[in-house]
């Protein structure tokens, strides 16, 4: 049985949206109203969109991609918002104790399980037809799939997850050149890598016609590789935003949060690029 | 014939909406709500202060405290119970006759059972626990609020539009009919492949839909873990953490690797909707391949709705017994034993699939296995109450509710988990009765019981006791005459999801629909009981409404009552009546 906590309730009960909009205000802010408004038009401007293909012609061509962009855009604005006066406004004066950084690594920690039942249910479904014998059909089709590109791209990956784990290391010793030198390695390392991956998307859809339609494991690649290519971008993202706070002055031995969070994840999406490499070019190709 | 069904539909929710409407504009002031009987925000720490929340509508647009969270949470619940209640009423009054007679049309009949579904175990179970753990968590783990308020916030309001799109095919939009692919949404039919109409943009909407809500559970499973976690006050060790958060915690832990894997499904089957790919096409990973991943989901969703409610009821019922919980570390252990082997038993929905028997097999093993851990809960709330000094409240009516629907739902459900029963039964009523005893009987009851508990802690004021008494006991015989009926025809044969029948199933099914017809009645008379005691219920004398004190059984959200009261009382004088009458007034919609 929880026991007593008036205490932790009487005295200095922490406030948490304190410089939010609008302002003057401890328990109230805009940001993730604004924030959902955004995140829920992306769908229904996907819904719009779906109105409209086909012999549907329920509603014009353009109204769901407008509502998309617009959307989009909405829900920018309302993480900006909601970052800087979460963590970027007053980054000196904020609380940094343990605990508050604890709390951030849980939650990235608990983001990133539920990361790999989202990336489970495309790896089931190439295992599904890598196991049937309807696979030797598709083994014949496949496209040339274990190139240079393929492994330049995965060390490049490999590299760049250890230069920020370099970068990281500098932080904690307050070696601030170091750290938005290898940061910036990484983030360069990161973005050849998306350049690789479109690279690759370019070559197998215009020159060997090779596309999300071109049957079974036409989806699984598409489906994997673009799931995979969308966290990295993500990655890419909020490692810019780090270095972009970086640049500004912000982060030392001991206000780093952020930095390792956006480590964690880049990690995952790191180890996830193995497995999948391992399993969809390495597993299509060998023993086909 | 089918526009006639459309029609009641339409009317039905007109009059409800316009319902909520007249009661919005009657609210003139939004913000003077208090959770106690007293004062306005009286005390800048108390959470409702002046100082911390805008006036108004503003004010719950952008709240970011946790209480006002659970109370929306709750409110979008009710909403939804409603909705999805009306639109099981309007099948069951159809299945009062063999023939398409009431409705004049079994495609209608197929979207409301389709709604239904998402209806309730989407939009309604989720949330409704959502609401109890924010409200509650927080408060009995002595943490200022959740680890994330506003991941909290946009969680909540990701919902709303999930809903809009999920009920789109019902909206009078020309070109969009609603989905009927039963909540399970078996391909090939949700491929929208063939000759059906199941290609209508209608289904895509309530993908979309149900992927959104998907992202706000996920949302809230990842806050309360953090909050669980790291939001502890000191004295609160895991040792002596309160079996309600044990099992919120473990249910995180479930929706975290459930729910996103239901999103990614969703997102294949969208793909292959409209873009042409093969994920669950015949001669792709096929329907069996659906099946696995949404029962991978399904089966630990079965466990994410009944694990909280669980918890309810063994955080309630103890309190009315006089005594602890028997055997609390036991009860802790079998939530975390069912948290874990909910994962290993998914493909018992699909024993007469015709996958190999080796695989069915070891699905059934782990099936009976996880009978065990529930047992442990049943008999512990058992031997609690036996000997104690029992006070049948109407939280304690619900709770007793609970374990009595939950031994017969989890008995017929034993009996569902050995393949050569589950091949005579399966896809007949007898399963609708089984699961419909477990989320009727016992997953809503226990809400009733945390509704009714926790009403005086939530309002300052009391509900009626006599109409919840009424509720009570309108929908116990109400759950069992339904349910029972409902497992009697399946054991008669009668196939599951049919507008029609063969005019022999006729009696049951007109006695299922009587008891239906007593759950209706009970549910106005609670939501009537609800509304009417919030706005002028008698006030709360004591900090302990309940005197838990006299046994010894008093909890940290209790206490933070009293300090509330305290507080509050103090800074009036004790002069109670400011301006609270407008103001509780004012959220009675809220729940």
């Amino acid at each position: 049985m929880a026991t007593e906590t008036e205490d932790a309730h009487d005295e200095g009960h922490h406030l948490p949206a304190v410089e939010d909009w609008p302002r003057g205000f401890g328990e109230a802010s805009w940001w993730p109203f604004v924030t959902a408004l955004g995140g829920a038009g992306i769908y229904i401007g996907a819904a719009l969109y779906l109105m409209s293909v086909g012999e549907r012609n329920i509603v014009g061509p353009m109204v769901g991609p407008g509502v998309l962009v617009g959307s989009i855009g909405l829900f920018l604005v309302g993480i900006y918002g909601w970052m800087y006066h979460a963590f970027v406004t007053h980054f000196w004066e904020r609380g940094a104790d343990e605990h508050s950084a604890s709390k951030l690594r849980w939650g990235m920690i608990a983001f990133l399980g539920s990361e790999i039942a989202t990336f489970s249910a495309g790896f089931t479904y190439f295992f599904f037809i890598r196991s049937q014998n309807a696979w030797a059909e598709v083994a014949a089709d496949l496209p040339h799939l274990l190139g240079s590109l393929v492994i330049i791209n995965t060390t490049l990956l490999i590299v760049s997850s250890v230069t920020l784990h370099f970068a990281h290391g500098a932080i904690r010793r307050n070696d601030r050149k170091k750290f938005l030198g290898w940061l910036a390695v990484t983030l360069l390392l990161g973005v050849v890598f998306i350049g690789g991956q479109v690279y690759e998307y370019y070559e197998f859809i215009v020159h060997e016609e090779f596309t999300l339609t071109s049957g079974l494991f036409g989806s699984a690649f598409y489906g994997l590789t673009g799931l995979h290519g969308l966290h990295v971008s993500m990655g890419a993202v909020l490692l810019t935003i780090v270095f972009v706070r970086a640049l500004q002055g912000q982060y030392s031995a001991d206000r780093h949060v952020s930095v390792t969070t956006a480590s964690m994840y880049w990690h995952f999406v790191d180890a996830v690029w193995i497995f999948l490499v391992v399993a969809l070019y390495v597993g299509a190709e060998v023993g086909a | 014939m089918e526009t006639s069904g459309q029609l009641l539909l339409t009317v039905l929710m007109g009059a409800f909406l316009l319902g909520v409407a007249a009661f919005l504009a009657r609210v003139e002031d939004w913000r003077s709500y208090t959770p106690l009987g007293a004062g306005g925000g009286a005390v800048g720490e108390s959470g409702y202060g002046h100082a911390e929340k805008p006036a108004g509508l503003i004010r719950w647009l952008t709240t970011v405290d946790h209480k006002d969270i659970g109370l929306l949470y709750g409110a979008y619940a009710t909403i939804a119970f409603v909705v999805g209640g009306l639109m099981v009423m309007l099948m069951r009054a159809e299945l009062t006759t063999p023939a398409t007679d009431v409705l004049g049309s079994a495609t209608f009949y197929n979207s409301l059972l389709t709604s239904h579904g998402i209806t309730m175990l989407f939009l309604f179970g989720t949330p409704i626990i959502a609401a109890f753990s924010n409200y509650l968590i927080p408060l009995v783990i002595g943490a200022d609020d959740m680890a994330f308020p506003r991941i909290n916030a946009i969680a909540f309001w990701l919902l709303p539009p999930g809903a809009l799109l999920i009920w789109a095919g019902f909206f009078p939009i020309p070109g969009v009919i609603p989905a009927q692919t039963a909540w399970t949404m078996y391909t090939p039919l949700s491929a929208g492949v063939g000759a059906g109409n199941q290609a209508n943009v209608g289904v895509d909407l309530m993908l979309l839909g149900l992927h959104l809500t998907g992202v706000s559970a996920t949302m809230g499973a990842i806050n309360f873990i953090a909050t669980i976690f790291t939001e502890r006050a000191e004295e609160v060790t895991w040792a002596n953490l309160d079996i309600f958060s044990w099992t919120i915690l473990t249910q995180s832990g479930l929706i975290l690797f459930a729910f996103p894997l239901l999103g990614s499904a969703l997102v294949m089957l969208l793909l292959d909707r409209n873009f042409g790919t093969t994920f669950f096409a015949v001669e792709g990973g096929g329907p069996i391949l659906w099946q696995h991943l949404f029962w991978f989901f399904g089966h630990p969703e079965v466990y994410i709705l009944v694990l909280p409610p669980m918890g309810i009821v063994s955080y309630v019922l103890p309190r009315f017994s006089g005594r602890k919980l028997f055997g609390f570390k036991f009860v802790v252990y079998s939530t975390l034993a069912i948290g874990v082997l909910s994962f290993g038993v998914w493909a018992h929905h699909m024993f007469a699939t015709g996958i190999d028997p080796r695989l069915r097999a070891s699905f059934m093993a782990v099936s009976l296995a996880i009978a065990i851990p529930s047992a442990v809960k049943t008999f512990n709330w058992i031997t609690t109450m036996w000997n104690g000094k029992l006070r049948l409240t109407t939280p304690m009516l619900f709770c007793i509710g609970f374990v009595s629907n939950f031994i017969i739902g989890g008995v017929t459900g034993v009996f569902l988990a050995s393949i050569p029963v589950d091949l005579v039964l399966h896809d007949t009523y007898y399963v609708v009765g089984h699961f419909h005893y477990i989320v009727m009987g016992a997953i809503t009851f226990a809400g009733m019981a945390g509704i009714y508990y926790w009403f005086p802690l939530v309002t300052g004021r009391w509900y009626q006791r006599r109409l919840a008494k009424a509720h009570f006991w309108l929908w116990m015989i109400g759950t069992n005459v339904t349910f029972f009926a409902m497992v009697l025809l399946g054991y008669g044969g009668m196939p599951r999801r049919y507008a029609t029948y063969l005019p022999k199933f006729a009696t049951l099914h007109q006695i299922a629909s009587l008891g239906a017809l007593l759950l209706l009645v009970g549910g106005i008379i609670w939501v009537y009981n609800i509304v009417t005691s919030w706005m002028e219920g008698k006030r709360v004398e004591s900090g302990d409404p309940w005197r838990l004190d006299e046994t010894n059984l008093n909890t940290a959200e209790w206490d933070w009552f009293e300090a509330k009261r305290e507080t509050s009382l103090a800074a009036t004088d004790g002069g109670e009546e400011v301006k609270t009458d407008g103001g509780q007034e004012s959220r009675a919609d809220d729940e």
